[in-house]
């Protein structure tokens, strides 16, 4: 694991890795060390959170480095605990922006499919070799309708939207 | 611009500060400590509750550098990656700050809750 760590450091910035990769190295080994006594579960833990925790670090030293000192008042490493402003959970947000990158790129291929469907046969012409494609392409966007239905639904479950059905609203 | 530099308008705008940054603030307060020190103590504080990875923690002690929050502590027997950190004078103020906004927030908060219950009792 500590090879692939030190892998996943390179994902950082020079400037970042050689200030502080030495540290988080010899920190990351400490961790490794103390939770090799412990179960499998332990250690499965602490791979996940410190390869999610390294990829988050290296994207936000990026982004630090491209936008200033003042990057990090807007990309916290959590969410803010009571801030006064609206939060919109973050996983909801990535999470739209997937599905309307799905809806647009499925719109797009579908209208360039068509467009070289209508190429290939002409109007008034029925061949059989293209009902396999049709099919295909058929089965693609009910496939792709299923997905962005469940990640609708996972979205605002997320959100926690869904518990407003479940509260209940007592007047005396 | 370092947060050290900022007016105390601006300075309000970087609080309230997030949970782990709270608890690293927290845990250099008494004493400087080393990075697997830090991880120990933010994860006894918070009862396990929160558990830095060591990319969270290196990335907030950076920002927390950069912005003169805390400075490196030379050690008089420091190995090789064993780097100590405590706060600047400018970190304790803003920690104090933010310990003063919690606390206010808190008061206002359990004063709207008992008149609140009062106001449930009556009606």
């Amino acid at each position: 694991m500590l090879r692939i760590y030190r892998c996943l450091l390179h994902l950082y910035p020079a400037v970042h890795r050689e200030q502080f990769g030495d540290e988080m190295t010899a920190v990351f080994e400490e961790v490794q060390a103390e939770t090799a006594t412990k179960g499998i579960t332990a250690r499965a833990f602490l791979y996940v959170r410190e390869t999610a925790g390294l990829l988050a670090g290296a994207l936000q030293q990026h982004v630090r480095a491209l936008g200033g000192a003042r990057v990090w008042l807007t990309f916290p490493t959590r969410g803010f605990t009571m801030r006064t402003e609206f939060r919109f959970p973050k996983t909801t947000a990535v999470l739209m922006i997937i599905i309307l990158a799905g809806v647009l790129l499925v719109i797009e291929k579908g209208e360039g499919i068509e467009a070289s469907l209508a190429r290939v046969s002409p109007p008034g012409s029925i061949v059989q070799t293209n009902m396999l494609p049709g099919i295909a392409i058929g089965l693609a966007c009910f496939y792709a309708a299923g997905f962005i239905g469940w990640a609708i639904l996972f979205a605002l479950r997320r959100s926690g939207v869904h518990r407003l059905d479940d509260v209940s609203v007592e007047r005396k | 611009m370092a947060l050290g530099d900022m007016s105390p308008e601006v300075m309000m705008e970087a609080l309230p500060l997030s949970e782990p940054v709270l608890l690293i603030l927290l845990s250099l307060a008494g004493q400087p400590r080393h990075g697997y020190s830090i991880l120990k103590d933010v994860e006894q504080m918070s009862d396990g509750r929160v558990v830095l990875s060591t990319g969270t923690l290196y990335g907030a002690l950076r920002r927390l550098l950069d912005d003169d929050w805390i400075e490196r502590f030379e050690e008089k027997e420091s190995s090789r990656g064993r780097q100590a950190y405590r706060l600047t004078s400018q970190g304790r103020r803003n920690l104090q700050a933010e310990v003063s906004r919690m606390k206010h927030l808190t008061h206002l908060a359990s004063l709207r809750a008992s008149l609140s219950l009062r106001a449930a009792k009556e009606i």
